[in-house]
């Protein structure tokens, strides 16, 4: 049998494994104690939520018909938002992709406004649309198109990325330009990722249109808070039971279309 | 120019951004209508040679003049003319298996077609019938509305060639276009080409790795040597000798595609 080799030395790593778990303690009291975590304030009010939940059971099952409406406005939101914000995504993903965009200088700009736009909750933009072109479903849309520009457009152009890009050397070679190597190697390669990050981001968007009304653009969600801000809790069971339905269902259609494209 | 070869090397020179020199100071001529092979081991600089003459690869020192066009003073629209010109085949095919077997012929035409027709879809029909004839050459028309990636390995490599005779080239320059393939299925390809170079009298540049291929189908061989041109001659005319020159070492089983039928 031939020598093997010494195991390496353990200290080092029991250490730093002290010390991680040292510093994730440290983290969650000072977390704790900042916030006011305190298991007497939760016990202590065991009853009130006893009350809550006893106002919101049963649910106010009559009170649907009247959520009809608003649900399909939640559902257009977030269809326009995904439409409008996956076309713009597909030229700015392919820009954004390193190895594909014609120009350095565009690439960097492109990538970093991604990024920011990326960082921005989409409550945030949701009140910047709806301070700027007024509250409603037209400041959701806007919303969701952003947030929807942000990560089509950043999953895709990594999509791009990984590509086999011997394919676009045999396009050039027959003496394509940039648009057209785009066309017939990187975009034949890149669609099915890319249709897939869409129906993605529409599961994204009809949950996130649920709650845009609460900041007032448009949807259930801002028939939710007008429920709760008049304690009517048993039609806020009824609005929650009713958008977990529709959502559920859209999500399960989008990711079986999803497992059948990739 | 009838006086100029098809494609002429004037002291061409490749140094890759790494330093790597692909092609050392190469001289050669090669009149129209040949089929030349051009032998040498991995790294040896067949590639880089072939991509010299359709810009593929930067030419650093000398200059290539295919039909006496200068390629490294070509830039933008006049690299794309000259690379139309020029129908190349690759080893592993390069074509887009999602898109159909017309498709990819078509993309021959991408320097010829307006791109907003192309964007649409709406190429014109002499284009199309032009496609069609391209596949004809390589026995191909019934497969024409089928998905690129549902044929073998060797019709996959009669579309790349079909797509290269789409382009209605002066020059066929093919990068190993066998060594994907089994012994059957190369001879049959190397009998495309030959036959595609008489009827048509497209010059024609090989890159080889079997050199009993290379002696059998070549009419002139070139071997190269670390970017080098160490070989100049006659196909029939290389001997045992020659190659071990080439490569710098005796011929191997490995080096014969006959030997690889028998294993």
């Amino acid at each position: 049998m031939s020598p093997r080799p010494e195991a390496p030395a353990r200290t080092r790593r029991h250490l730093l494994t002290a010390a991680a778990v040292l510093f994730v303690l440290g983290l969650t009291v000072w977390s704790a104690n900042g916030i006011g975590v305190s298991l007497v304030e939760l016990f202590s009010n065991l009853g009130r939520m006893g009350r809550l939940i006893d106002d919101s059971f049963p649910p106010a099952w009559s009170f649907w018909p009247r959520l009809i409406k608003p649900l399909l406005e939640t559902l257009q939101i977030a269809i326009i938002g995904t439409i409008f914000g996956s076309i713009l995504a597909l030229p700015l993903a392919i820009l954004a992709a390193r190895t594909v965009s014609p120009s350095r200088p565009l690439y960097w700009l492109n990538r970093n406004i991604m990024n920011v736009l990326r960082t921005m909750p989409d409550l945030f933009w949701a009140m910047l649309f709806a301070s700027a072109v007024g509250f409603g479903p037209f400041a959701g849309a806007l919303a969701l198109t952003v947030f929807t520009v942000a990560v089509v457009s950043k999953l895709t152009s990594e999509s791009i990325e990984s590509i086999d890009m011997k394919l676009t050397e045999a396009v050039r070679a027959s003496g394509g330009n940039w648009l057209e190597t785009v066309f017939f190697s990187v975009l034949p390669q890149a669609l099915p990722q890319y249709v897939s990050y869409v129906l993605y981001a529409l599961e994204l968007n009809v949950r996130a249109s649920t709650v845009l009304g609460l900041v007032g653009a448009g949807g259930i969600g801002m028939v939710l808070n007008t429920q709760r801000t008049t304690f009517q809790y048993d039609r806020v069971t009824m609005i929650v039971l009713f958008v977990f339905l529709v959502v559920m269902l859209i999500e399960q259609l989008s990711a079986a279309a999803r497992r059948r494209l990739v | 120019m009838a006086g100029s070869p098809a494609i002429r090397f004037r002291q061409a020179s490749v140094v890759y951004p790494s330093g790597v020199r692909g092609l050392d100071r190469l001289d050669l001529d090669i009149p129209h209508g040949d089929l030349v092979v051009i032998v040498g081991l991995s790294g040896a600089g067949k590639s880089t040679m072939l991509r010299a003459v359709n810009g593929l690869v930067t030419i650093t020192g000398g200059d290539v003049e295919v039909e006496g066009r200068s390629v490294r003073s070509s830039r933008g629209k006049a690299l794309r003319e000259l690379r139309a010109g020029a129908g190349m085949i690759f080893q592993d095919y390069r074509i887009v298996r999602r898109l159909s077997v017309l498709q990819n012929v078509l993309v021959g035409r991408v320097a010829r077609v307006p791109t907003w027709r192309q964007l649409i879809g709406m190429w014109p029909k002499e284009d199309v019938e032009l496609a069609f004839d391209s596949l004809d050459r390589v026995g191909l028309v019934d497969r024409a509305y089928v998905k690129a990636g549902q044929l073998s390995g060797g019709q996959q490599q009669r579309v790349g060639i079909a797509r290269a005779l789409a382009q209605k080239p002066s020059v066929i320059l093919a990068d190993e276009p066998v060594a994907s393939l089994d012994p059957v299925t190369s001879r049959r390809v190397m009998e495309d080409l030959r036959r595609i170079n008489q009827d048509l009298g497209i010059t024609t540049l090989v890159n080889l790795h079997f050199l009993d291929l290379a002696k059998e189908y070549a009419e002139r061989i070139i071997g190269l040597s670390q970017g080098r041109l160490v070989f100049d001659g006659a196909g029939g005319d290389v001997t045992e000798g020659d190659f071990a020159e080439i490569y710098g070492r005796h011929m191997t089983a490995d080096d014969v595609l006959e030997a690889q039928v028998a294993l």
